[in-house]
């Protein structure tokens, strides 16, 4: 295998990572439901209004 | 398109109903106020949508998520309301129905859980209810589903096929009557109201309802606001509530039918005289969760995951070194994917069958009933302390995960109870924290693995519920709590509810593997390949290892003497998973097997558990904390419960080494 | 057996006392005292074929005597 496509896979690794943290920092600044990976009712619906607001 | 509106008292099956009877929710509404507040769905096959609205037990709300419903009906004219009522309960029930039926909108009211009462050994007389009632009456038992076809008939029908009703008149007595008629006249005149609603707005007035005189407030309803202090010095609102119990009970008696056979089978009976002695109730409780454990630990969950585990570590693992090597990969990349990825991610993926039996256990006791149960039992101990029994839901439903459990705490009444009941939430020992229990009991506590986790879990109650004490006195909170707590009828849990509820508990763990505890995994992988010299091949001198020795002499004292343990500790911080996946990583083994003995040499049983206390009660997650700072609304707390936290861990922690190495 | 009846609702605070009318309580109504927890905890009451647990501070005050 290639060099290139080595470091392309760690880069997407390791981006991947990166980003799954940034994302974790910025959910819990959020707090409340964002920060929950817990799908609840309350938090089904909460999305839903959002996409659709009434 | 027709609009049908649920509504009824708490426990009563609404929701069940609901979900029988609509398609998967189609799209949810946002109401002013409270963010989330009621479902709406749509019936199968038709143009007919249904509105789930929160359980009430009358229109007149005492918490917020119980004045949704006023305000939807003062907001909001469905064509129809569907009063989903307990039949056992019906005369407490029907108080609302009244209050529902005097609006004037179509109604059709269903008796619920139709089969408890013909258990208890009598029948009302559908047709005398409807011409008494002045609505059609219908019965139904949404678990059984029974019922559930003429129902969905009777509603889906076109707007203009729904017979109007008028509204329901009560004999109320002459002043108050007099009282109505005069505003209710006037409104109708001079604001333009309609007659029906102007009626009940006014009768709603009067009866104190407090949405009621927020919206006459601001509409600036001059008939009702001028004659409040007359009403309120007249006890309106008392003489309103007994002619409505009356008429109801009137009602009742001339349509009750008894039942030849009287198969009283008092099983909610039977059990509560066991489930809730008052000494053998609390024993009773601590047994349940034993049982929890018992299931998820020794007889049905480790087992599932060691074969789980054999699969990932062996074929899995070997195959994927195999392949990589194969298609050239560089030895670095081969490490991260093998040793990091699938040893880390896959070691926290094992728990997968233990994380699922405690949510399935968790499910059943929330759809049998036992909850309200545990709030009764455990709201002595829970007054001592400044809470009451209720706060309990919220600290179980924490056991799941403590975010969800925080969130929970919202239906508190009293703002300072909530405060405290949120502190005290990061101490209840969320799922996450299992996989790293179970391998530290499965290697220096082999034969009693169920009794120390089980251990753990009450040592964080006994912990949240002291610092619950401190927090009151600190607070100097009032002693007024509400506490009045319904006992439903107990039901055989159903197989598919039972199944949603631990998937949609579930899958969130499942989801975890493939983000932060994916992340989490490479970046403490990272730290273990990588050193001040860059890419180094003995772990020995990776940051891992150096910020572990910096930070070993501060744990020395509770036990630890390997730096491994302590940089898992620091990643656990992302989500508590991560410490077990770190410690795959970091220990350098690719299956539970190797990991167990690896710990089992370098603990001792006395360090362990030390270990795990820590464990359970140090820093809250990310997500704990995010979610006490916007439920708090400061960082100052959140601050503070993340330092608290490390303070009492580390105390207990010592102190159980400590006092723990003198007497052994 | 232990039945009791609720002879006044004064001493209430209004959140509790709305409760009690909406779980179809009043003045009259037949309580049965199904349990009593130890140390004064919560009491089990069955009203109308329902069993609801309260403060024995509250049932107290409701049956306006000692219950013995």
């Amino acid at each position: 295998m290639g060099l290139l496509i080595n470091i392309f896979v760690l880069a997407l690794i390791f981006g991947f990572a990166g980003y799954q943290i940034y994302r974790a920092v910025k959910r819990s600044k959020q707090g409340k439901c964002a920060a929950c990976d817990y799908d609840c009712e309350a938090k089904k619906m909460l999305n839903q209004s959002k996409k659709h607001p009434v | 398109m027709t609009t049908v509106a649920l509504l009824g008292n708490p426990n009563t099956g609404k929701t069940t109903l609901f979900n029988e009877l609509t398609d998967k929710y189609a799209y949810v509404g946002n109401w002013t106020g409270v963010t989330v507040e009621k479902k709406v769905g749509q019936i199968r096959h038709s143009h007919t949508e249904v509105i789930d609205l929160p359980g009430v037990y009358s229109l007149n709300p005492i918490t917020k998520d119980e004045s949704v419903v006023t305000n939807y009906l003062l907001g909001n004219s469905p064509d129809l309301i569907l009063n989903v009522t307990n039949a056992s309960q019906l005369k407490r029930n029907l108080l609302l129905s009244v209050e529902v039926l005097e609006l004037g909108v179509p109604v059709i009211i269903t008796l619920n859980m139709i089969d408890d009462l013909k258990r208890s050994g009598h029948y009302y007389n559908l047709d005398t209810l409807s011409s008494k009632l002045g609505c059609p009456v219908r019965t139904t038992n949404a678990r059984n589903k029974e019922g559930l076809t003429e129902l969905r008939a009777d509603l889906v029908c076109e707007q203009s096929e729904i017979k109007p009703n008028s509204p329901l008149k009560l004999n109320y007595p002459m002043m108050v009557n007099q009282a109505i008629r005069q505003a209710a006249d006037s409104l109708t005149k001079d604001y333009k109201i309609d007659a029906k609603f102007a009626h009940w707005i006014a009768i709603q007035y009067i009866n104190h309802n407090k949405v009621v005189r927020k919206y006459a407030t601001i509409h600036q309803l001059k008939p009702l606001l001028s004659q409040k202090a007359y009403y309120d010095a007249q006890k309106f609102e008392d003489q309103i509530f007994e002619t409505r119990l009356s008429f109801i009970e009137n009602t009742l008696t001339t349509a009750t039918e008894q039942l030849q056979s009287t198969k009283h089978v008092a099983l909610t009976s039977k059990i509560d005289k066991v489930v809730t002695h008052p000494i053998l109730g609390l024993p009773i409780f601590v047994g349940i969760f034993y049982l929890m454990f018992k299931l998820s630990f020794d007889w049905i969950g480790t087992p599932l995951s060691g074969y789980l585990d054999g699969f990932l570590s062996g074929p899995v693992s070997t195959w994927a070194n195999q392949f990589l090597t194969q298609v050239g990969a560089l030895p670095m990349l081969r490490s991260l994917i093998v040793n990091g990825l699938i040893a880390g991610v896959g070691g926290v993926l094992v728990f997968i069958p233990q994380i699922f039996v405690l949510f399935a256990c968790i499910t059943i006791l929330e759809d049998s009933g036992y909850m309200s149960r545990a709030a009764l039992v455990t709201d002595r101990i829970m007054e001592m302390i400044g809470l009451n029994g209720k706060a309990f839901i919220p600290l179980i439903i924490g056991f799941g995960c403590n975010v969800t459990g925080i969130m929970a705490a919202r239906t508190i009444e009293q703002p300072k109870e909530r405060l405290i009941t949120t502190l005290i939430s990061p101490f209840m020992s969320c799922s996450a924290r299992l996989p790293i229990y179970s391998l530290f009991v499965a290697a220096l506590f082999p034969r009693h693995q169920a009794l120390i986790v089980l251990s753990l879990y009450f040592l964080g109650i006994v912990v949240a519920l002291l610092m619950a004490k401190v927090y009151h006195i600190i607070f100097q909170a009032e002693e007024h709590s509400v506490f009045i707590v319904e006992l439903p009828q107990y039901h055989i849990p159903r197989l598919d509810i039972v199944w949603h509820g631990t998937w949609d508990k579930g899958k969130g763990f499942i989801k975890k593997a493939g983000t932060i505890i994916f992340a989490g995994t490479v970046l403490i992988w990272l730290l273990s390949n990588f050193g001040v010299s860059g890419y180094v091949t003995q772990i020995d001198q990776s940051f891992a290892a150096n910020l572990g020795q910096i930070l070993l002499p501060i744990f020395k004292p509770m036990g630890i003497s390997t730096w491994q343990p302590i940089s898992a500790l620091l990643t656990g911080v992302l989500a508590k998973e991560v410490i077990s996946s770190s410690m795959m990583v970091l220990f350098h083994t690719s299956n539970q097997g190797a990991l167990i003995a690896m710990i089992g040499g370098s603990f001792t049983t006395l360090s362990a558990y030390a270990l795990l206390v820590f464990i359970l009660l140090y820093i809250p997650c990310f997500a704990t904390i995010g979610t006490i700072k916007s439920e708090t609304g400061s960082a100052k707390w959140a601050a503070y419960s993340v330092v608290s936290g490390l303070v009492i861990s580390y105390t207990l922690a010592f102190l159980i080494f400590q006092i723990g190495s003198l007497l052994m | 057996m232990n039945h009791f009846m609720i002879k006044q609702f004064n001493g209430l605070d209004t959140a509790t006392l709305q409760r009690l009318h909406s779980l179809g309580l009043q003045v009259g109504s037949d309580v049965q005292a199904v349990r009593f927890y130890p140390f004064h905890g919560p009491v089990i009451i069955q009203v109308d074929h329902q069993r609801i647990g309260i403060r024995y501070q509250v049932f107290k005050l409701l049956t306006g005597g000692d219950p013995s």
